[in-house]
């Protein structure tokens, strides 16, 4: 279900309006006719004025999301005012925010205010996956770059399109990691326990099928699962501690409130020091915060996508920047943002064009340096191709909340998945 | 064994115990003062972050501190709601407090991320009840058995005080019947803060003890406000007994019974699949429940007090010639709006938002007609919504492409389902009825997210390989609904067969104006809405809605003109659902995507609010709603308001106070909150009454010329 980016698109219609406008068919009598019959291509965005490039940006400020909405939006706000000082551009960024809120509507709303009311040729944002998902039709539909920060394997797969590009690490790539070191570290017995939607079922679907493939005696000895919104788990919890026995690893497929909420109930029945706990997105700053000594209470792992301490590309500057800045360290979320500006301004300056279509020619198969050193957007599906870490929640220094301490890295090229298998048509 | 029984047990009585703390205080505010207090899982809440205030400092000893102050805080804050927004409302129907307290839920969550912060944050508890202890040959989490402990203490004393103090026999005498208390020489009024004090704080007393458990975050209160609701009606509303019993109950069966597959004895269970029903059995009892005793299980037989329904426009400003010439207008002049697009107006105004406020205003039409006319709030309206969205959505997606075959099977289906819905709900009244159509909307909620998994290797998978030439491997990759991210890029015919039109792939060209897609969609969709609206307006012209009307005025009297209610209501359900499902088939054409949010109650909730700020019983009422709302929510979220006031107050001279200003765009609901307290407590009969307020102040020569209002109808509609 790639994008319909057929040739209805807006664009060629407007330039069909404005030619048929020009030639002066006035009169107050309509006429209807068809919108391919006008084969020039217009101005569009390419060309002269290339000092300003309008980006939209779109986080979802109110809502559940709020406080990740604000860790992207540091990034992305950093990223511009370094690329506006900066000579390497020929062009400064002007931006306007818009709240996604939580629905694809509102989602779908603000990225067409960005598009067609304030000329947004670029878009960036979006934290859920469907809010993600519709912007990501908008985009292919009308023809401007976008950069989501959805972790969903379908973005740039089954739904991908030739103007998404994604920089967020995504869950087949976390999977990846976290299989090959659950079977070398921790056995091939898993129970799974499921956030029981897209997200959580993902994260089931690619750690089953890579442990399938990495071992011939891997089992599923255990599942089980909880609603999106679950705020209680006891009654899970005891059937994992009757599993405890015959599982080498407890996989926790969840994010966000609801990974907080089971690890903090865990937590009240020690699980972590019956079982591994296994997660995807343990290592977040905005889980460890929330669930404070439980984020570390036994052997808690977290596949990882970023923590600021690696020692990789230009990191480091980005680190002290955002320091500097913000007074905090950055989290995945400011980094995805951070570095999704960078994408659009590199794919701009190197195109020499903000001509979207233009752009996104030049995007595709494009690497560039980045905080995790060199990068591509693979031209087969436009993922990033970042490297990933297994790490383990410790105990602090100091303060309640967790250290992460990487375990092993992988590097990008091993981490993502084959070309024939993302699902991609591009 | 045994260890194994003891802990199931506890599952079910920890959720159990909360569910029991926060529905006996709904339930008793219900019942004695007949309030929807959908605030309740926002105090709930306030009860978690000030607990926090006082353990921050203090580390984990201030926890025990903390239960006794946070309730305290929040029981005051509960007096205040009650004495300033709640008591000017008493003699009104339940259905004001929907809009008031959703006003408050946008209000309280905002001013807690103002005050705390986005951020999830963790509430560290004493060494005591933290980890874990043995007993029974197995271990137990001692903080499970603090929230039973402590949760029987509370309940037990609040039962105690209910039961052996003079307070306790006035607030239940009150829930029973509270005219007869009145009689008796008791003024009950000045129980009310009391009460409405004592909820908020045992509403923040189970905020407290789960926020120990888990996290505190803004939001918390909304996932326990609906199980709430739910416990309070199946245990009837106003019985604390029903409420603690029913909260017990229902944690019980869900954590012990249920999601365990109790009991989960080798090769025997209960229902095979009942886990695969976690989400919707609570529905399922609560309807099931209503259905077999209208009052819930501990209800009582009283007659409730209903409270008047203001009716927009009992009198009007206009003559008829001047309201038709006002509709005509206003027709036409939506009619010119996209020839302005991308020139006066912003081309996502007309695409985008009017597009919005079109099929919001039919959605909102369409509810009115029965919450208006025929007296029936509906909690669960965005059912329709939903089955005409997905219904759309999976014809489009898996069969045809052609938007007429999708509208009319949605049609068919929407219909048949409020045919089913409608006869089951219609024999239970007032709140009851609120609740049974959310309950039956929730469950289509899970259902829209669960079914393709129960497709593709659920117990319908079960059944459905049972059947000869269907394999299982056809059903792996079945797409329904697309479960929880929903269904994306189906793309939309206008016609049948060969003959008709891709919107993006035609032009009408207007002299220098070009209409094209989403302008062209624009007016399909104005003009169903301006169909909708003459066929709705036609139907209550005739003697079905004077019957209807009749019914909502005095449904006893229209019983002995020898009509049934049941009947009327039920047919204006069915096609009050039909026009809502058209609604939701619009908004599926509208964005090329149907997720499960399209199904979402938070829908019905704004659709409730639509109607009654336009006015109810009114059919230009909701319309007017419908954009009051989405405009309210763009100005605020534009900014333009607060950017003009801080550069005026700058321009003064006054910066420093500009400066004060906070940034409310990013905090719009706490300004839209405030607009729906301020506008239920001052202009509860919508903004269709606005005219009608002004007359006094109108010089005469505008005044109309017409009979005194004592012979117009008592309720007029808009007709």
């Amino acid at each position: 279900m790639s994008g319909e980016t057929g040739q209805y698109d807006r664009r060629t219609v407007l330039q069909a309006a404005g030619a048929t406008g020009a030639l002066g068919v006035a009169g107050l009598a309509g006429c209807i006719g068809s919108t391919d019959d006008d084969g020039g291509d217009g101005g569009g965005n390419g060309g002269a004025d290339f000092d300003t490039v309008q980006l939209g940006i779109l986080e979802p400020f109110t809502g559940d999301f709020a406080a990740l909405a604000e860790e992207r939006n540091n990034g992305e706000t950093l990223a511009v005012d370094e690329i506006n000082q900066s000579d390497e551009f020929d062009f400064e960024f002007e931006t306007e925010e818009y709240d996604t809120q939580l629905s694809p509507e509102d989602g779908v709303q603000a990225a067409q205010s960005a598009i067609q009311d304030d000329g947004a040729g670029f878009i960036t944002g979006a934290i859920s996956s469907s809010v993600a998902l519709s912007i990501n039709e908008v985009a292919g539909n009308q023809e401007v770059v976008y950069t989501p920060g959805a972790a969903d394997v379908s973005i740039t797969g089954s739904n991908c399109n030739e103007y998404v590009f994604r920089f967020e690490t995504n869950t087949a790539q976390i999977a990846e990691v976290m299989t090959q070191w659950m079977v070398d570290n921790l056995g091939d017995k898993i129970h799974y326990q499921i956030a029981d939607y897209a997200y959580g079922d993902s994260v089931r679907e690619e750690v089953d099928r890579r442990m399938q493939n990495l071992s011939d005696s891997y089992e599923e000895v255990g599942f089980t699962s909880s609603a999106q919104g679950a705020t209680n788990f006891e009654s899970v919890l005891t059937q994992i501690e009757d599993n405890v026995d015959a599982a080498d690893a407890l996989v926790v497929g969840a994010t966000g409130g609801h990974l907080i909420r089971f690890l903090a109930q865990a937590a009240g029945r020690d699980l972590g020091n019956q079982i591994p706990i296994v997660t995807t997105t343990g290592s977040f700053s905005v889980v460890r915060g929330g669930a404070g000594t439980a984020g570390y209470n036994g052997e808690i792992y977290s596949g990882t996508r970023y923590v600021p301490g690696i020692e990789t590309g230009d990191n480091r500057a980005f680190v002290e920047a955002y320091q500097n800045e913000y007074d905090s360290a950055p989290d995945n979320f400011s980094r995805v943002g951070y570095e999704s500006v960078y994408t659009i301004a590199t794919g701009i300056q190197e195109a020499g064009s903000r001509d979207p279509t233009v752009v996104r020619e030049t995007l595709s198969g494009l690497s560039r340096e980045t905080i995790f050193g060199e990068v591509t957007f693979r031209e087969c599906d436009q993922q990033a191709t970042n490297p990933v870490w297994m790490a383990q929640n410790v105990a602090p220094d100091q303060g309640e909340v967790a250290d992460v301490e990487l375990l092993t890295k992988l590097e990008g090229e091993e981490a993502i998945p084959a070309c024939d298998a993302v699902g991609c048509g591009l | 064994m045994v260890e194994a029984l003891v802990q199931q047990l506890l599952d079910g009585l920890t959720v159990g115990m909360v569910y029991a703390l926060l529905a006996s205080g709904l339930s008793v505010i219900f019942g004695v003062m007949n309030v929807i207090n959908f605030a309740h899982g926002e105090l709930f809440g306030l009860g978690a972050y000030f607990a926090l205030a006082v353990v921050s400092p203090l580390g984990g000893v201030g926890f025990y501190l903390a239960l006794l102050v946070a309730p305290l805080i929040v029981g005051g804050i509960g007096v205040l709601i009650e004495r300033f927004t709640v008591r000017p409302l008493y003699d009104r129907n339940p259905l004001y407090h929907i809009l008031l307290t959703f006003g408050l839920v946008l209000i309280i969550s905002d001013l807690v991320i103002l005050v705390w912060g986005p951020e999830p944050t963790s509430l560290s508890r004493p060494e005591f009840i933290t980890g874990t202890f043995d007993a029974l040959g197995g271990s137990f989490s001692r903080y499970a058995v603090f929230m039973i402990v402590f949760g029987s203490i509370v309940t037990a004393g609040v039962w105690a005080v209910l039961n052996y103090t003079r307070y306790g026999l006035i607030v239940r005498a009150g829930a029973q019947d509270r005219r007869m208390v009145r009689n008796l020489g008791i003024d009950i009024d000045q129980y009310y803060s009391l009460v409405f004090g004592a909820g908020a704080a045992l509403a923040a007393v189970a905020g407290i003890v789960i926020a120990g458990r888990g996290q505190v975050t803004p939001g918390l209160g909304s996932a326990f406000i609906i199980p709430a609701f739910v416990i309070v009606v199946l245990g009837g509303l106003g019985s604390f007994k029903g409420a603690v019993l029913g909260g017990i109950g229902v944690g019980v069966l869900q954590e012990s019974v249920i999601k365990p597959d109790f009991p989960a004895i080798d090769g025997f269970t209960l229902v095979p699949a009942l886990p695969q029903f976690d989400g919707m059995i609570i529905f399922i009892l609560m309807i099931g429940v209503l259905v077999l005793r209208p009052r819930g299980l501990f209800g009582s037989e009283f007659n409730e007090e209903s409270g008047q329904l203001l009716v927009g426009a009992d009198r009007s400003l206009l003559t008829d010639r001047q309201r038709q010439f006002l509709g005509v207008g206003t027709v036409g002049l939506l009619a010119l709006l996209p020839l302005a697009s991308g020139s006066l107006l912003e081309p996502s105004t007309v695409e985008f938002l009017m597009i919005r406020i079109l099929i919001w205003g039919l959605f909102a039409l369409s509810l009115d007609f029965i919450m208006g006319y025929a007296g029936l709030v509906s909690l669960g309206h965005v059912l329709f919504w939903g089955l005409g969205s997905y219904t759309a959505g999976t014809v489009l997606t898996n069969a045809t492409e052609s938007v007429l075959v999708a509208a009319a099977v949605a049609l068919a289906v929407g219909t048949a389902v409020a045919y089913v819905v409608g006869y089951l709900s219609i024999r239970v009244s007032g709140v009851y009825f609120a609740m049974i159509t959310l309950g039956f909307a929730e469950l289509y909620h899970n259902l829209v997210i669960d079914i393709d998994g129960w497709i593709q290797d659920g117990w319908l998978h079960t059944v459905l390989t049972a059947v000869p030439g269907v394999d299982s491997a056809m059903l792996v990759d079945f797409e329904l609904t697309g479960g929880s991210e929903g269904l994306f890029g189906f793309s939309t015919f206008y016609g049948v067969g060969d003959i008709g039109v891709h919107l993006d792939g035609i032009a009408v060209y207007l002299g220098p104006v070009t209409l094209t897609d989403r302008l062209l969609l624009y007016y399909i969709i104005l003009s169903v809405l301006v169909g909708s609206f003459f066929i709705l307006r036609r139907i209550l012209n005739a003697p079905f809605g004077a019957v209807l009307k009749g019914i909502r005025e005095n449904e006893t009297r229209v019983q002995f003109l020898g009509y049934d209610p049941t009947v009327y209501k039920r047919r204006a359900f069915v096609i009050s659902g039909m026009f809502a499902t058209l609604a939701g088939v619009l908004s599926a054409l509208s964005n090329p995507f149907v997720s499960p949010g399209a199904a979402e109650w938070l829908k019905s909730g704004e659709v409730i609010i639509m109607v009654v700020l336009g006015g109810l019983g009114t059919l230009f009422g909701p319309l007017i709603g419908a954009f009051v709302f989405f405009g309210l929510e763009e100005i605020i979220q534009d900014g333009v308001v607060f950017d003009s006031l801080r550069g005026l107050l700058t321009l003064v001279g006054l910066s420093g106070v500009a400066d004060t200003i906070p940034d409310f765009t990013r905090r719009w609901r706490l300004v839209l909150g405030t607009v729906f307290v301020l506008f239920v407590l001052f202009l509860p009969s919508g903004l269709v009454s606005v005219p009608a307020k002004l007359e006094p102040y109108l010089p005469d020569r505008f005044r109309p010329t017409r009979a005194t209002p004592a012979e117009q109808p008592t309720a007029r509609g808009d007709d």
